[in-house]
């Protein structure tokens, strides 16, 4: 269960660290950008207008172009990587929602409802007994009650029912609103 | 999570962006370093002064092209609001701020001025990070005091002094007004500033 939730959380990280190397890599580009622009003035104040010092001012302005359009291009990653976040999280909302609906119309006890949604994440009898507390038989009687009221003979069926509306319906945030 | 609208999101700091970051620690650093460590007549002095105008002016690029929060239009400088924020701290009142609080806000201005006169000045008294009198005899010339080949002006060199110490003071008090604020408020402003986004378990339910 910890792990499911560790998921995202290490994406994020993931991200963070690919757009902190990209500011870095910015603010270099600024470093070099800013004793550039600073050299060329002074070749321009003790040599004025030759080719060489507006050649050297070209590339100034040049380098000072890439850096706009760097941090634009960072800016757009930086809104993606949120957008991409909101939408998972919205996503995962909208799932757990759909998954209230279905036990609620199968009319599931609150402890049923528990069980079926340990058996959903992935937890044997043995994990949801332990996780609940209870003797491994009442999980097994809880959920065969579960997969009776689902109209499934087995886990895999319980499982694919929802696998089944992913598909069918996709998810996504618009939705979810 | 992704809009910061109300209560839920109210107690979270803002998320700072990679740059907003890492402009504010390296200013942070150059300032200590320059304002109250290395030697101020040696040739690692200008350099520092340099790259901390390199990270000012991307900071204040960003100001305009970047995210959100980081916009100068997220945080315009209001004494009034900063005013009503002043009364929410006294009463105890939390508003969720999607960037600086209004207070937070000025102190980045009057940095940003400040800093921008202590460089400027810099520059203006001696800019040549690579004198040509210094020669290449060793990096321990680097660290210490030299013998610039031109004047200076006193003038600029007192504005450039006054400036600094006044940075340094308000980078004290920038200091308290964030461990002052994340008290009150119960949000940790420095983690916020270090790590960016906080994404905790609880921010999904």
């Amino acid at each position: 269960m910890t792990e499911h939730q560790a998921d995202p959380a290490i994406k994020a990280r993931g991200h963070g660290s690919k757009t902190t190397l990209l500011a870095i890599l910015l603010a270099v580009q600024v470093l070099c950008a800013v004793f550039f622009v600073g050299d060329v003035a002074e070749d321009f104040r003790r040599d004025g207008i030759l080719p060489h010092t507006l050649f050297e001012g070209a590339v100034a302005l040049a380098l000072f172009i890439g850096v706009v359009l760097g941090g634009l291009e960072m800016r757009r990653t930086l809104e993606r990587n949120r957008r991409a976040e909101a939408a998972a999280s919205a996503a995962s909302g909208a799932f757990a929602q759909l998954i209230d609906e279905r036990f609620s119309g199968w009319a599931l006890t609150a402890a049923e409802a528990e069980v079926a949604l340990l058996a959903l994440k992935g937890f044997d009898v043995a994990e949801i007994a332990g996780l609940r507390g209870t003797a491994e038989g009442t999980v097994r009687a809880q959920l065969a009650r579960v997969y009776a009221k689902a109209r499934v003979a087995s886990r895999s069926q319980f499982v694919c029912l929802f696998i089944d509306d992913l598909l069918a319906a996709p998810i996504t945030p618009e939705e979810a609103a | 999570m992704a809009t910061q609208t109300n209560d839920g999101a109210a107690h979270a700091a803002p998320a700072w962006d990679p740059i907003v970051r890492l402009t504010h620690w390296c200013v942070a650093l150059a300032v200590i370093l320059n304002g109250l460590i290395v030697e101020d007549e040696s040739l690692i002095h200008i350099w520092i002064g340099y790259v901390a105008l390199g990270f000012l002016v991307l900071r204040l690029i960003w100001g305009v092209i970047g995210t959100e929060e980081a916009r100068f239009t997220s945080f315009p400088p209001s004494i009034a609001a900063a005013k009503v924020h002043l009364g929410d701290m006294l009463l105890g009142e939390r508003r969720p701020h999607k960037s600086h609080n209004p207070l937070g806000a000025l102190m980045v201005y009057a940095i940003w001025g400040t800093l921008a006169v202590v460089v400027a000045t810099g520059v203006m008294m001696e800019s040549d990070p690579f004198p040509p009198t210094q020669g290449v005899s060793g990096f321990t010339a680097i660290f210490s005091e030299y013998e610039r080949p031109y004047g200076d002006s006193e003038v600029l060199e007192e504005i450039h002094e006054t400036a600094a110490n006044v940075l340094l003071f308000l980078a004290l008090i920038h200091v308290g007004g964030v461990l002052l604020e994340s008290r009150l408020t119960g949000v940790n402003l420095v983690r916020a500033m270090v790590r960016g986004r906080r994404r905790t378990q609880g921010d999904e339910h």
